[in-house]
C-alpha cells in the first residue's frame, strides 16, 4: 500500500479550496499526514487527513464559486426577489409557509414513528440468527399458528438438535409481576423466568457482574435502572434479593435497560427457570405454558433448520385429531410480521397501521403542496407585469422556470426549518401518545441526506405547476395589464380544491369511526361486573396459611363484601388444556379449554353470570364439579350441559377422574375485546387459596374509606405485606390502549388535514373577494342586501366542497370496512357519520369563506368604489 | 470600522504565534496549541483564525522556504504586528487590573507584575 494521503480527500480540497491558499494547505496538510504516519499508523494518518480537509470547510477557505459566474449572479437574485415576494405579501407567505411546515412537520413525525417500528429488535445483537419456536396445528380442516409451547419441548430441542442451536431459551408464557425485596424496600416488578442462556441469546449487555453462573440457580439478573432502585448507591453484584418472600436469590450481574423497540423491553429482571422446572417439578409434555426462543448456529440457515426440526412436537405427543408442525420464525417478523390466518401469514395490524399513517403522512403532505399551487397560480394577477417586462427584455422561459422554482425552494427551506423546531419540541408529547421512544436523529448523516431529497422534492412538487403556468404568459398581453385567466387553470385549482377536501371528510370519518368501534368494543358486555372490584397478587406462604383469616376478617370489616381467589388474573385468558372427552360417547373433544381454578366464592366476588344450573359453594364438596361458559357449551354441542361429565385424557389436577358440569355462565371477556367469542372456559373449584385475589367492595361505602379499611386488615393479618392492589375496571381499560392510539393520532392528523385545507381555501377566498372589490361595491350601491353577497361570495366553494362529499364517502367506505374487518367484533358503520362529517367541513369551509366574504360584504361601497 | 477586539481562542494563537518565531505556520500553530493546551484541535480550525488575525491586522504574513516531508511545498509564515502586540498587552493589562480588584487575590496574597 502506499504511503501517500487520500487522493480523494485531495481531489475535494481542491475542489473547494481558493488558489492562493493551494500551496500552504496541502503542505500543512502533507507534513501532519507524514507525522502522524510515523507516530501512529496509515489507517489513522488517512483517517484524520479527512478529518483536516472536512475541518477545511470553512468560508474563508472558499473559492469563489458563484459571484463570478452569470448564473450565480442570476440564483442570488432570484433568490432576492423571492425574499422580497416573501415579504411584500405577509398573510400569503405566512399561510403558504405555515402550512407547508405544518404539512412537513406531520410527515416528518411520521416518518420518525415509521422507522422506530422497523427497527424493532435490532439492538440485539444476533438479530439475524434469533427465532421463535412456534407450532402450527391443523384439526378440523383449520389450522391455527400459536407460541404457547409445552414446558418440556425447549430443553427437548437444545439436547436433541446441537448442530441446528446454539442455544435455546425457554420463558413462560406470560410473564408476572413479582415481589422483589432488599432491605425494607419493597417492589412488585415484571421480571422474566427464563433459561440461563437467555442472557447470551439477548447479548444483554452486563453493566457490572456477570451473566448466569452455569452452577448457581438461586441467580438474579437486575436491569440496571431496576438495580439503581433495588440498591440505592451500592453495588448489587453478590448481595441478596428476597424473591417472593420465599427465597433469596443472589444478584449476579447487572445488564443495561433494553430499548424500548425491543420485544423484551418491559422485562426488568431475570430468574432461571430453573427455579419453576426442576428435580421436584419437572418440566412435561403436555402444559403448554412457555415460549421458546432459539439462537440458531451461524452458517443455520431457517428453511433447513425449520425443515430438521419440524416433527419435534409430534413425535413426542402423538395426536390423532391433530397434526402439529413446529415453525420458526425469524427476529426480523416478530414485531411487524407474526400474524397468521388459517396458518397462512397475513398482514399484519401494526403494517395496517404503517400503511395508513404512512398514506396519511403523504395526502398531508400533499394538502400543503396543493396550499402552494393553489395560492401562486390564483395570485398570477400581482406577477403578470413582472413576467411582461422580463420577458420584453430578454428573459427565456427556463429563466423564468428557474426564478419561480427558487421561490418555491425558498419556501419549503423555510418552511422545512420550521417544521423541523416544531416535531423536535413536540417530539416528547407525540412520544407519550405513540407510547415510544424516539429521539431526533440529528447524528445521522442520513437523516440530512433524507432531509435534503424531501426539500428539492417539495420544491419540485409544489413549484413546478405554477413556474411553468406563469412563465407561460405572452409578453405582448402581459404588458397590456390584464390576462383573462384561461378556464382551464381555474377548473385546476378547484380540483385540486375537492381533492383537499375529499381527504379531510375522509378523515373525519374515519375518525369518528376509529373512536365508534372503541365504543363498541368498550361497551361490550363483560360477563361480569367490573365496578367496585379490586385485584392483587397473592404471594408468599404467609399469603396462603392466613388467607382464611384473612378473608374472614375482611367480610366482618364491612369495607368487603366478598374475598375469592383464583389461579389466573380476570384480564388474560392463559391456562390452557385440551384432550377433554365426553363420558357419554368417549369421544376427544378437538377444543384447547381456557382452563382455571377458583375458590368457591369467585363467582360471587366477580359478578358473573350463571344462566343454567347453579354457582360452586363452600358448603358442599366440589372437586369433581365444574362450571362452563356458554361458548364452551355450544361448541361441544351440548343443548343440555347440565349433568354431562366430562374425562380428560391425562392426570388432571394430579389425578384422573370425570367432572361433573354444575352450571353454565355466560361468556367472560377476559382476553381481547375485540375477538369475535372468547375462549371456551372451564372453571374448576379449588378449597385452598391461589394467586390472583379479587374483592368485591361494599357498594354501599365509599371506596375512599373502604380501601383504608382493607389495608389497615392487611396490615393486621399479613404484616409487611405489600397491599398493591389495581381497579378491575382500570386494569380492564388497559386492553384498549393500542385501538386510543390510532384513534387519537387519527385525530390528531385529521384536525391537521383540515386546518392545512382551510388555510388554503382561506387564502384562495381573501383573494377571490379581493378580486371582485368593486363588484361588490357595485351590487352593494344597487342595492344587493349582505346575505345576498355573502351568499354570492360563498356559493362556489360550499358547491366543492359538497363535490369531494360526494367522493369522499365511497372511499372512505371502502378503506373503514377493510380496516374493521381486521377486527371480529366490530361496530357497523352508521350513515350518520357520513352526514356528520359533510356537515362539518362544510361548516367549517362557510366560516373560513366569510370571514373574507362578510368583510367585503359589510364593508362601506364608496371604499371599494375608490379602490385603485 | 475594524474589529479591535480579541477573543480567547485568537489571543492563545498570537501568543503561540509569538512562541514559535520563524516557525509559525498553521501545521506547527496547531502542534504547539495541541502540546500547551492536551486539546486537540483541526489545522483548518487554526488556519481560519490565523486568517481572521491577519484581516484584523494583528498578524501579518509571507512565505517561507520549502522543505521535504511538505513534498516541496512553501509555508506561510505568519508574524506579529505592532498592532498585534498592542492588543495582546492591552488584554493583558486589563486581567491583571481585574485579578488586582478581586478581594480575595488582590490583598497582597498574589503579586502580579505590572509592565
Amino acid at each position: 500500500m502506499k504511503q501517500m494521503p487520500p487522493k480523494s480527500a485531495e481531489r475535494l480540497l481542491l475542489f473547494f479550496l481558493k488558489e492562493d491558499l493551494v500551496e500552504e494547505v496541502l503542505g500543512d496538510l502533507d507534513e501532519k499526514f507524514f507525522d502522524l504516519l510515523q507516530k501512529k499508523s496509515l489507517k489513522k494518518a488517512k483517517l484524520n487527513y479527512w478529518y483536516q480537509v472536512i475541518n477545511y470547510l470553512r468560508p474563508f477557505a472558499f473559492k469563489y464559486f458563484r459571484l463570478n459566474s452569470i448564473l450565480g449572479t442570476m440564483i442570488k437574485h432570484n433568490f432576492l426577489i423571492s425574499y422580497r415576494m416573501l415579504l411584500k405579501n405577509k398573510m400569503f407567505s405566512a399561510i403558504n409557509i405555515g402550512g407547508l411546515a405544518m404539512g412537513m412537520t406531520v410527515t416528518i413525525l411520521i416518518a420518525l414513528w415509521i422507522r422506530d417500528e422497523r427497527s424493532f429488535n435490532k439492538n440485539h445483537e444476533h438479530y439475524d440468527r434469533i427465532v421463535q419456536v412456534l407450532r402450527k396445528d391443523r384439526f378440523d380442516g383449520q389450522t391455527y399458528v400459536n407460541s404457547s409451547m409445552v414446558s418440556k419441548l425447549g430443553i427437548y430441542l437444545e439436547e436433541t438438535y446441537p448442530t441446528v442451536f446454539e442455544n435455546v431459551a425457554t420463558t413462560f408464557y406470560r410473564n408476572q409481576q413479582q415481589f422483589l425485596k432488599v432491605g425494607d424496600r419493597s417492589l412488585e416488578r415484571l421480571g422474566y423466568f427464563f433459561s440461563r442462556d437467555a442472557a447470551h441469546l439477548l447479548s444483554l449487555e452486563m453493566v457490572a457482574g456477570r451473566r448466569f453462573n452455569d452452577m448457581q440457580r438461586d441467580a438474579i439478573l437486575l436491569s440496571r435502572s431496576l438495580a439503581r432502585t433495588l440498591f440505592v448507591g451500592e453495588n448489587p453484584v453478590g448481595k441478596n434479593v428476597r424473591f417472593n418472600n420465599s427465597r433469596d436469590l443472589i444478584v449476579s450481574g447487572v445488564y443495561e435497560d433494553l430499548p424500548k423497540n425491543s420485544t423484551f423491553s418491559e422485562m426488568e429482571f431475570i430468574v432461571p427457570i430453573e427455579l419453576v422446572y426442576n428435580e421436584d417439578n419437572p418440566a412435561t409434555w403436555y402444559n403448554q405454558n412457555t415460549k421458546v426462543y432459539a439462537l440458531l448456529n451461524e452458517g443455520v440457515r431457517i428453511m433447513e433448520a425449520n425443515n430438521i426440526i419440524k416433527d419435534a412436537l409430534s413425535d413426542n405427543i402423538p395426536n390423532e385429531q391433530r397434526i402439529t408442525d413446529l415453525l420458526l420464525l425469524p427476529m426480523k417478523d416478530w414485531h411487524l410480521n407474526s400474524t397468521f390466518d388459517d396458518g397462512v401469514r397475513v398482514t399484519s395490524n401494526r403494517v395496517q397501521f404503517i400503511r395508513i399513517y404512512a398514506a396519511i403522512g403523504v395526502f398531508v403532505l400533499i394538502l400543503a403542496f396543493i396550499n402552494f399551487i393553489n395560492l401562486n397560480t390564483a395570485r398570477y394577477n400581482n406577477r403578470v407585469k413582472e413576467i411582461g417586462i422580463r420577458k420584453s427584455i430578454g428573459s427565456i422561459r427556463s429563466q423564468l422556470i428557474l426564478q419561480f422554482l427558487s421561490e418555491s425552494a425558498l419556501y419549503s427551506f423555510t418552511s422545512f426549518l420550521i417544521s423541523l423546531t416544531i416535531s423536535a419540541s413536540c417530539l416528547d408529547w407525540f412520544n407519550e401518545l405513540s407510547g415510544k421512544d424516539i429521539s431526533m436523529p440529528w447524528t445521522y448523516p442520513i437523516f440530512w441526506a433524507v432531509a435534503l431529497i424531501f426539500i428539492l422534492f417539495s420544491t419540485i412538487v409544489a413549484g413546478a405547476y405554477p413556474a411553468i403556468f406563469l412563465s407561460s404568459f405572452n409578453p405582448i398581453i402581459a404588458l397590456k395589464g390584464s390576462i383573462k385567466q384561461g378556464v382551464l387553470s381555474t377548473r385546476f385549482r378547484q380540483g385540486l380544491v375537492v381533492f383537499q377536501f375529499t381527504i379531510s371528510i375522509a378523515l373525519i370519518i374515519g375518525t369518528i369511526t376509529v373512536y365508534n368501534q372503541l365504543q363498541h368494543a368498550k361497551s361490550r358486555p363483560v360477563g361480569y361486573d367490573q365496578s367496585n372490584l379490586i385485584t392483587l397478587r397473592g404471594k408468599s406462604e404467609a399469603f396462603f396459611e392466613n388467607y382464611d383469616v384473612l378473608r374472614d376478617e375482611l367480610k366482618k370489616s364491612g369495607a368487603v363484601v366478598e374475598v375469592a381467589s383464583a389461579n389466573y388474573p380476570l384480564t388474560n385468558d392463559l391456562g390452557n388444556n385440551d384432550g377433554f372427552a365426553l363420558q357419554r360417547t368417549n369421544e376427544v373433544y378437538p377444543i384447547t379449554f381456557n382452563t382455571i381454578l377458583v375458590t368457591p366464592e369467585y363467582g360471587k366476588a366477580t359478578g358473573w353470570e350463571i344462566i343454567a344450573g347453579k354457582d360452586f359453594s363452600r358448603d358442599r364438596v366440589e372437586t369433581q364439579n365444574i362450571i362452563i361458559s356458554e361458548s364452551a357449551a355450544e361448541m361441544m354441542g351440548l343443548k343440555n350441559p347440565l349433568g354431562e361429565v366430562l374425562v380428560p385424557s391425562y392426570n388432571y389436577l394430579g389425578r384422573k377422574r370425570a367432572f361433573t358440569i354444575i352450571g353454565v355462565v355466560k361468556d367472560m371477556i377476559k382476553n381481547s375485546p375485540f375477538a369475535r367469542r372468547p375462549k371456551p372456559l372451564m372453571v374448576f373449584a379449588n378449597q385452598e387459596a391461589l394467586g390472583f385475589v379479587f374483592i368485591r367492595l361494599n357498594p354501599s361505602m365509599d371506596y375512599l374509606r373502604s380501601l383504608p379499611i382493607i389495608e389497615e386488615t392487611f396490615n393486621k393479618v399479613l404484616p409487611g405485606y405489600p397491599f398493591n392492589y389495581e381497579f378491575m375496571d382500570d386494569a380492564y381499560q388497559l386492553k384498549f390502549k393500542a385501538e386510543e392510539r390510532i384513534g387519537s393520532l387519527a385525530t390528531i392528523f385529521s384536525v391537521f388535514a383540515i386546518f392545512i385545507s382551510c388555510l388554503g381555501l382561506f387564502g384562495l377566498s381573501a383573494f377571490v373577494v379581493e378580486q371582485r372589490t368593486k363588484e361588490i361595491g357595485i351590487r352593494k350601491v344597487l342595492g344587493a342586501s349582505v346575505s345576498n353577497l355573502w351568499n354570492l361570495l360563498s356559493k362556489d366553494f360550499s358547491v366543492l366542497v359538497l363535490i369531494a362529499c360526494v367522493i369522499a364517502m365511497p372511499l372512505a367506505a371502502y378503506f373503514l370496512n377493510s380496516w374493521l374487518n381486521t377486527y371480529e367484533y366490530r361496530v357497523a358503520i352508521s350513515w350518520w357519520t357520513y352526514i356528520l362529517a359533510g356537515l362539518a367541513c362544510l361548516l367549517i369551509t362557510l366560516a373560513t369563506v366569510s370571514i373574507h366574504s362578510l368583510k367585503s360584504s359589510l364593508s362601506n361601497p364608496v371604499e371599494a368604489l375608490r379602490s385603485e | 470600522m475594524k474589529e479591535t477586539k480579541i477573543g480567547d481562542f485568537e489571543e492563545t494563537m498570537l501568543l503561540i504565534v509569538g512562541i514559535l518565531g520563524k516557525e509559525a505556520y498553521a501545521f506547527k500553530i496547531a502542534e504547539e496549541f495541541e502540546a500547551q493546551t492536551q486539546r486537540s484541535v483541526s489545522i483548518g480550525a487554526v488556519h481560519s483564525t490565523l486568517s481572521r488575525l491577519q484581516d484584523k491586522g494583528f498578524l501579518k504574513s509571507e512565505m517561507g522556504g520549502a522543505t521535504a516531508e511538505r513534498g516541496g511545498r512553501r509555508k506561510r509564515i505568519f508574524m506579529i504586528t505592532a498592532e498585534g502586540h498592542r492588543v495582546l498587552k492591552t488584554s493583558r493589562d486589563f486581567k491583571i487590573s481585574l485579578w488586582n480588584q478581586f478581594p480575595a487575590f488582590a490583598e497582597g496574597k498574589l503579586h502580579f507584575l505590572l509592565p
